[in-house]
């Protein structure tokens, strides 16, 4: 018996060590290489896995298409499985073991901040491609995702003149929920409203009748609410069905980006307001093809994610910028992008600002019917990320290394 | 502070409470009859609230499909008392281990086969006035339910030829094998209840919180804890630690802020372990 396990073990060791080397040895050495670290288990894989979907179908029609500079693009790619230490040690290992050209990588903040200072000190240039709470600045790092005050001038001015100026705010208790607060504050003052409370909730808690009661108590014109992952969906069923739907209206930066609006009921669903760089149910010229790519190579059983389209976008902005720069080296390539890159996504026109590293996109707002899905209300075309462009300035400033809040 | 709002805050203090224990009682039991720490818990509650889901879109009416979730991972429950848990009795490192094992596997499974997101079924729209604020009249049925399972489990565990041998087993497992009670059953038995209890929250509060893979991690640390202070008397040290721990954390949550409300919780859980370093029951005179 004990011949025997050590004998599976045995073949199993040898089996590893027969992929490593085939993986290893599968590209060609002119091949470009690509770096992607996503959350493929865990409890962000929610988002992980439709970026690393994104991701292969990105590089798979830029081979198609005879690859970049003549070469293919080879992906190497490593599960950060949720957990944030992974991130560090993925990063370290894809730039000195593998000599990868460029990192698409991370989805939380935290994850981003993680491996900043490293491709930082390595010199490789990073794309991070998740909505945030904004002011990430780096030399080396590039965000395709929108920023807090991207979405957020749009959605309060909207939201104000559409339901009135009281607004309460359900966030998560992280800097994607304080910081996102902190804008909702700012916006609500630019337009004559005011926040009347704020409620943080750590991601473990399921309890969410305090908050249901406290919103009452202020009675807003509308709340910002802003669920992360899918378990805080479990706010959104009490708050439909404590009857306050009928009350006030419901916005959010970031429902949907999860999927959120799957795992709701049509009750709680229907009328919940969101506002996203992406939606699957938008009308651009180029999302209907990217969808029916994505359909056929993985299906739509899971609408696709904004996240999914970040990526889609960095990988082809990248690619853009590194024929343009005529090589994969990271200086050219930056200068490249630098030198302003824009690109026709699933979600139209998307241009790499120069100075601050964030893209400029459209902002769709939607509202949530009784199918899962979404319908678009209003399209804002091609909005700034206008705190970003103002505090970051890498042309000038190129040493800037750091995260501004607001 | 108005008399509607205090009456509010109460009735939804009661009713985190009862969730709370809702979700605990299973972990109570094992722990408590058996010495198990059954680190896959979470990952109960998550079967059971997608055996529900998949009952009630298959046309199987709520209550019928809260039923057959508690029976199936009651089922599971014990093939798993079988497979792994058996082999590891004494074992408290090990057992630790394995359930954690499970839970990796449990959370896994539910991904590849559901994927991460899966349409909920919805809690009813109805609910209760008081002055100025409104009550889900689902989460006050919770409390309702809360009490009458406990009830049916005080039943069980103290009227029943089971919950006494079972008691019996774990109190003086040589006399209690003098006699012929076969404690391999007993504790096959102990677990199967265990992980149907688990299986009976996931899905008595799927309404209220949508399955995912991973909504079992949202309920276990808090249940752990109300369990760690209970302390020995099972049932009874739940109840007051679970309601008790529960409820002052809601109540704070609602006169304050939630991250307050969970750091009362925390707080609470520490000041009750050095008064009663052996949980909150340590010196009582009830035995369940």
């Amino acid at each position: 018996m004990r011949d025997r396990l050590k004998g599976t073990r045995m073949a199993r060791a040898a089996a590893v060590v027969l992929a490593l080397t085939m993986a290893t040895g599968a590209w060609a050495d002119d091949d470009v290489k690509v770096g992607a670290i996503f959350d493929l288990t865990g409890g962000l894989n929610i988002y992980g896995i439709q970026q690393s979907q994104a991701l292969h179908l990105a590089v798979d029609s830029i081979n198609a298409g005879g690859g970049v500079l003549g070469n293919q693009i080879t992906v190497i790619e490593n599960d950060a499985q949720s957990d944030l230490a992974k991130y560090t040690q993925y990063t370290n290992t894809l730039i000195l073991r593998d000599q990868i050209d460029v990192l698409f990588a991370g989805l939380t903040s935290s994850s981003r901040e993680a491996i900043r200072p490293i491709v930082r000190q390595k010199k490789v240039p990073y794309f991070y491609s998740a909505l945030y709470e904004g002011g990430a600045c780096d030399k080396q790092t590039f965000i395709t995702g929108a920023s807090a005050s991207q979405q957020l001038s749009v959605l309060i001015d909207w939201a104000v003149k559409e339901y009135g100026p009281r607004i309460y705010i359900m966030a998560p208790d992280y800097n994607f929920g304080t910081i996102s607060a902190h804008w909702v504050e700012y916006y609500a003052e630019q337009f004559g409203a005011e926040v009347l409370g704020a409620d943080f909730l750590p991601l473990t808690v399921t309890d969410y009748s305090p908050t249901i009661q406290k919103i009452q108590g202020a009675n807003p014109d509308f709340v910002v609410a802003l669920p992360v992952g899918a378990n805080q969906t479990g706010f959104l069923e009490q708050f439909a069905a404590a009857g306050l739907k009928d009350k006030m209206g419901i916005v959010s930066t970031n429902y949907g980006s999860g999927n959120q609006q799957v795992v709701v009921s049509p009750d709680a669903g229907e009328g919940i307001v969101a506002s996203q760089e992406y939606f699957m149910w938008i009308d651009e010229p180029n999302n209907e093809p990217f969808m029916a790519r994505w359909e056929e190579a993985y299906g739509l059983d899971e609408p696709i994610i904004s996240e999914a389209a970040d990526v889609w976008n960095a990988v082809h902005i990248w690619a853009a910028a590194v024929e343009i720069a005529g090589s994969t080296d990271n200086d050219a390539v930056i200068a490249a992008l630098e030198g302003g890159v824009s690109f026709e996504g699933p979600n139209g026109t998307v241009s790499m600002q120069p100075g601050s590293h964030h893209l400029r996109q459209n902002i769709y707002i939607v509202r949530g019917n009784r199918e899962h899905a979404f319908d678009v209300i209003q399209k804002f075309e091609y909005v700034v990320p206008s705190f970003e462009d103002e505090v970051c300035d890498l042309i000038a400033n190129p040493d800037t290394a750091e995260h501004f809040v607001p | 502070m108005e008399l509607d709002y205090l009456a509010t805050v109460l009735l939804s203090s009661l009713s985190s409470a009862s969730v709370l224990l809702i979700a605990t009682v299973g972990l109570a039991i094992v722990f408590g009859l058996m010495g198990v720490i059954n680190l896959a818990h979470g990952e109960f509650i998550m079967f059971g609230a997608y055996v529900a889901l998949f009952a009630t879109r298959n046309g199987v009416p709520f209550p019928l499909a809260v039923v057959l979730a508690s029976v199936v991972t009651a089922l599971f429950g014990a093939i798993v008392e079988r497979a792994i848990i058996r082999h590891l009795y004494g074992r408290i490192l090990d057992t630790l281990l394995a359930t954690w094992g499970l839970s990796l596997v449990l959370y896994q499974s539910a991904v590849l086969i559901f994927g991460t997101v899966t349409p909920g079924v919805g809690m009813p729209q109805s609910n209760i006035e008081i002055g100025n604020y409104t009550l889900s009249t689902y989460l006050l049925f919770l409390i309702l339910v809360a009490v009458v399972l406990i009830g049916l489990l005080y039943w069980l565990l103290t009227r029943t030829g089971y919950g006494i041998v079972a008691r019996a087993a774990i109190q003086d497992p040589q006399t209690a094998a003098t006699i012929g009670i076969e404690s391999g059953r007993i504790n096959t038995a102990t677990f199967a209840l265990g992980s149907g209890l688990a299986g009976f929250a996931g899905a008595i509060l799927l309404p209220a919180f949508p399955a995912t893979p991973s909504m079992g991690f949202a309920f276990v640390i808090k249940a752990f804890l109300a369990v760690v202070a209970a302390g020995p008397v099972t049932l009874s040290g739940t109840v007051v630690a679970g309601g008790a721990l529960g409820s002052i954390a809601s109540m704070t949550a609602s006169f304050y802020t939630t991250v307050m409300g969970d750091v009362v919780f925390f707080l609470a859980t520490i000041t009750i372990l050095r008064i009663f370093p052996l949980g909150i029951s340590a010196r009582w005179r009830l035995k369940l």
